[in-house]
């Protein structure tokens, strides 16, 4: 027991000695959304809409193609490519999170939306998912291979499930507090990754192909406008005021940058 | 005796008033066996008490920031100075990720588990046993302590929900079998590989909560486990999952066919694995699948933290109990991948001996190989000469070796989670990352007891003899000698060495032939009853092993086990004969001499 002692002791002391050797992807942290402190869901009647579209400034990196490293007959079929940052016609920048941040009193939750996050081709689809908290997602495998669900959630509790090949259905918990975004990975295929915000309101959208977003049923007000994306961060610091009208519709463009 | 005298005089009066003794030798008995119940449920108590760590305290910060924030750091955030070289990478204490828990998935661990994990150790990472180091004290102020850097042991009402390790199947043939087909069903195969070397097809790419690499344990090597590998350890990793690392939790609402019989999960199985179905196997399969939509429901009830009705209890309750006995059936498969123990290292009576045979020696799938025991060389990442390995991830090399009148044939088997030929290069140096191994041998066997052995990697005056072996190169064994770490050359004269190897399932098998003797100077001349010092190092490519980054062993020692010669059976006889007959013709020459004196 001593010698294993003195023998870490003594790789300690090298380790000391000979300083850096390796060091994970550093990664900057991932920006948080910020959610109001309380929301009380009414009905909103004569609400305003805000909307508009966001894209992306500056010289659109290169999509890089993914390495498939395995089950080449599903995932493999097509090409496939890391979607951290997917810049469409007119730099339209898709999976951006637009959110009003201080809103304390809105809608509630459509509940008839079926929350769902496939796996298809080794990908996850949405690439960005809004989930309300208290509601369940429901992760399905369109593939058949064996794939894992992994949630690195923090304020929740984590996630990480088995979804074998033929499980099409997989309903996980819902969580209580707001998060977000967590990132959701397969350790099965490393390269499987996809972002997952839980949020306390309905005033949350993502933009599409196009860049667009709408946010409806906006009670008349001033309120803080955020963005978050993966590669290119959030404004959280320093959101946009926008003032919307009973029954008008306010239009706020934005321009992101990489970080 | 003297404990009974002291203690009865303090009990005498008491137990006198009370019961009535005809001697004060049974009241003394009687009085000592009070005293121990006494005692026994006291310490009890303390023991239960002992659960739960006390109030974090200085005294807990103080040993802490003496034993743990070296790798730890004072913040509890995994970065110490000593945490950059080290992989696994220490535990960052502030997120609540425990990999080795008594609770279930996504719960924080017991105090008890915190306790266990200081006291024991993390067998194949960084974390040794603070037993003798620390006393009990110490490791529980320790807990409290580390609890502080996570908000979520505060925040908690209820305490964890621990595994219940009810209902253990015995280990079996039939559980065995049974834990292999899950094995396959649940993809464990995906990052522990075929049979369990940790070679699966996912192993590569695996990374922590941290973006840490991180490999999946190889199963075959108990030893290695993190949390230890007794069955129930590792149905604990099943049901708890290793929060921060990759492997999943055996959770009911994930499970494999959750709230089916294991017949239906049966059924349902080969349903799924239909290319077409009936309409009535359509219905079938559907009707499990909304049964087991029902468990599921309810199962996520629960985790949700809502209150189950007694039904939905039952419900959750039978499901479970199918979940858990799985998970009794792998365990038991994977406990049968590893030796009971961990094998002794080739010294003292194990060293590695060469076996004589007679005629062709064996060819590298032959069957003779198996009767003949090998002999285990642990291996340990080599830290003295940049560039280091501090994080080795090849654990041993096992030899068997027969001789016969002309050659020598080895069988070196190594475990390695991945192929790597070369197609990667190093970063710094530009040179291909590839597997490789090279076995060791003074040119000279060093003669005489105290004779020194060559000095690490051959010195100056004692230089050393190589084989160096690449994965890119598999049938090709090159000779080098060697006068230091980084003085080796290739010989000019290669030997006509025999080389075969296999890659299969995470592990390397390499066959080498050479002759006994050869006219090369630079090479070792073999002989049989020679004590030889041998080592070996290993490089696994895909750990960035090169030049001195890889895994080395110490010295041992290799001898071609001497015949017994075939002459004991007239050397022997002969010597006993002439002797007697000697001893005949003294004895003769004896009597004479005798009755010579006697005549005269």
């Amino acid at each position: 027991m001593k010698t294993y002692l003195l023998a870490s002791l003594a790789i300690l002391l090298v380790c000391c000695a000979v300083g850096p050797t390796f060091a994970a992807d550093s990664d900057a942290e991932v920006e948080a959304l910020v959610f109001p402190d309380s929301y009380t869901a009414s009905s909103v009647s004569n609400g305003g809409t805000i909307n508009g579209v966001v894209k992306f400034e500056g010289d659109v990196p290169e999509m890089k193609m993914l390495e498939i490293t395995k089950d080449q007959a599903v995932c493999g079929a097509t090409e496939k490519y890391d979607e951290a940052v997917v810049v469409g016609e007119g730099n339209a920048l898709k999976n951006t999170i637009v959110y009003l941040i201080d809103i304390s009193q809105g809608k509630d939750f459509d509940k008839a939306t079926k929350l769902e996050m496939d796996q298809q081709g080794c990908q996850f689809t949405p690439h960005v998912q809004i989930v309300p908290v208290g509601v369940r997602l429901t992760m399905l495998n369109s593939d058949k291979v064996n794939h894992n669900v992994h949630i690195f959630s923090s304020v929740n509790k984590p996630v990480n499930k088995q979804q074998t090949k033929n499980r099409r259905k997989m309903p996980l918990a819902a969580v209580k507090k707001a998060e977000g975004p967590v990132s959701v990975k397969c350790d099965i295929h490393g390269w499987m990754s996809a972002w997952i915000a839980y949020v306390p309101h309905p005033y949350f959208a993502v933009t599409n192909e196009k860049g667009e977003f709408t946010l409806e049923d906006v009670p008349a007000g001033t309120y803080k406008l955020g963005y978050w994306h993966e590669a290119c961060g959030s404004n959280s610091e320093a959101p946009v005021s926008v003032t919307v009208e009973a029954g008008g519709t306010v239009t706020q463009d934005f321009a992101l940058k990489l970080k | 005796m003297i404990f009974c005298l002291t203690q009865s005089v303090k009990l005498h009066g008491w137990l006198d008033n009370v019961l009535y003794f005809r001697s004060a030798n049974l009241r003394c008995r009687f009085a000592a066996v009070v005293l121990f119940l006494i005692l026994g449920v006291f310490s009890m108590l303390t023991v239960a008490d002992a659960q739960n760590a006390p109030e974090a305290s200085e005294k807990g910060k103080e040993v802490y920031e003496q034993s743990c924030a070296h790798c730890h750091g004072t913040e509890g955030r995994g970065d110490g100075a000593a945490a950059e070289n080290l992989l696994p990478q220490p535990r960052d204490f502030t997120r609540g990720l425990y990999k080795i828990r008594s609770t279930e998935s996504g719960e924080l661990p017991t105090d008890q588990d915190l306790f266990d994990i200081i006291t024991e150790g993390m067998p194949g990472s960084s974390m040794p046993g603070w037993e003798t180091a620390l006393s009990a004290n110490e490791r529980w102020e320790v807990v409290a302590y580390i609890k502080t850097f996570h908000s979520g042991f505060k925040e908690r009402e209820a305490p964890p929900r621990e595994i219940s390790l009810e209902g253990k199947i015995p280990f079996s043939e039939e559980s065995v079998e049974i834990g292999k087909g899950l094995y396959t069903e649940l993809g464990c195969i995906e990052c522990h590989g075929n049979v369990g070397r940790g070679d699966g097809t996912s192993a590569p790419t695996l990374t922590d909560a941290w973006n840490f690499q991180t490999w999946p344990a190889n199963l075959t090597q108990g030893w290695t486990y993190r949390g230890g590998a007794d069955t129930e350890d590792i149905f604990k990793r099943f049901i708890g999952g290793i929060a921060g690392s990759p492997m999943p939790a055996f959770e009911g609402d994930s499970f494999l066919h959750f709230g089916l019989t294991s017949e239906e999960s049966k059924r349902l199985t080969e349903l799924e694995n239909m290319d077409e179905m009936t309409e009535a196997d359509e219905e079938a399969s559907n009707q499990f699948y909304e049964k087991m939509d029902e468990a599921v429901n309810v199962a996520l009830t629960r985790a949700e933290g809502t209150e189950l009705t007694a039904a939905e209890q039952r419900m959750y309750d039978d499901a479970m109990k199918i979940v858990y006995e799985k998970s009794w059936h792998l365990a038991n498969y994977v406990k049968s991948l590893m030796p009971e123990e961990r094998p002794e290292p080739a010294i003292g009576n194990n060293v590695l001996r060469s076996q004589y045979v007679q005629g062709g020696l064996p060819t590298i799938d032959d069957a003779a190989w198996e009767t003949s025991e090998a002999r285990y060389f642990p291996l340990v990442g080599q830290i003295i000469v940049e560039p280091r390995q501090f994080n080795p991830t090849i654990d041993a090399i096992s030899v068997k070796s027969f001789y016969n009148d002309t050659e020598v044939v080895f069988l070196f088997t190594w475990d390695d989670r991945t192929y790597t030929t070369g197609d990667e290069t190093d970063e710094t140096t530009g040179k291909p990352l590839e597997d490789a191994l090279a076995v060791q041998f003074p040119v000279k066997v060093p003669q005489g007891p105290t004779a020194p052995k060559p000095y690490f990697l051959g010195g100056g005056r004692l230089p050393v003899y190589l084989w160096h072996w690449k994965a890119s190169a598999p049938e090709q064994v090159t000779e080098l000698t060697a006068k230091g770490i980084n003085a080796a050359e290739v010989q000019e004269v290669q030997a006509d060495l025999q080389v075969k190897s296999t890659y299969t399932d995470g592990q390397y098998q390499l066959w080498v032939k050479r002759a006994l003797k050869t006219e090369d100077k630079k090479d070792l001349q073999l002989e049989s009853g020679v004590f030889v010092p041998i080592a070996f190092s290993a490089w696994d490519g895909s750990n960035g092993d090169i030049d001195t980054k890889r895994t080395i062993t110490s010295w041992y020692t290799f001898v071609l086990e001497p015949v017994p010669s075939s002459r004991r059976f007239v050397y022997p006889p002969l010597i006993a004969l002439l002797s007697f007959g000697l001893l005949i013709g003294l004895r003769a020459a004896v009597q004479r001499k005798n009755l010579e004196k006697l005549s005269t």
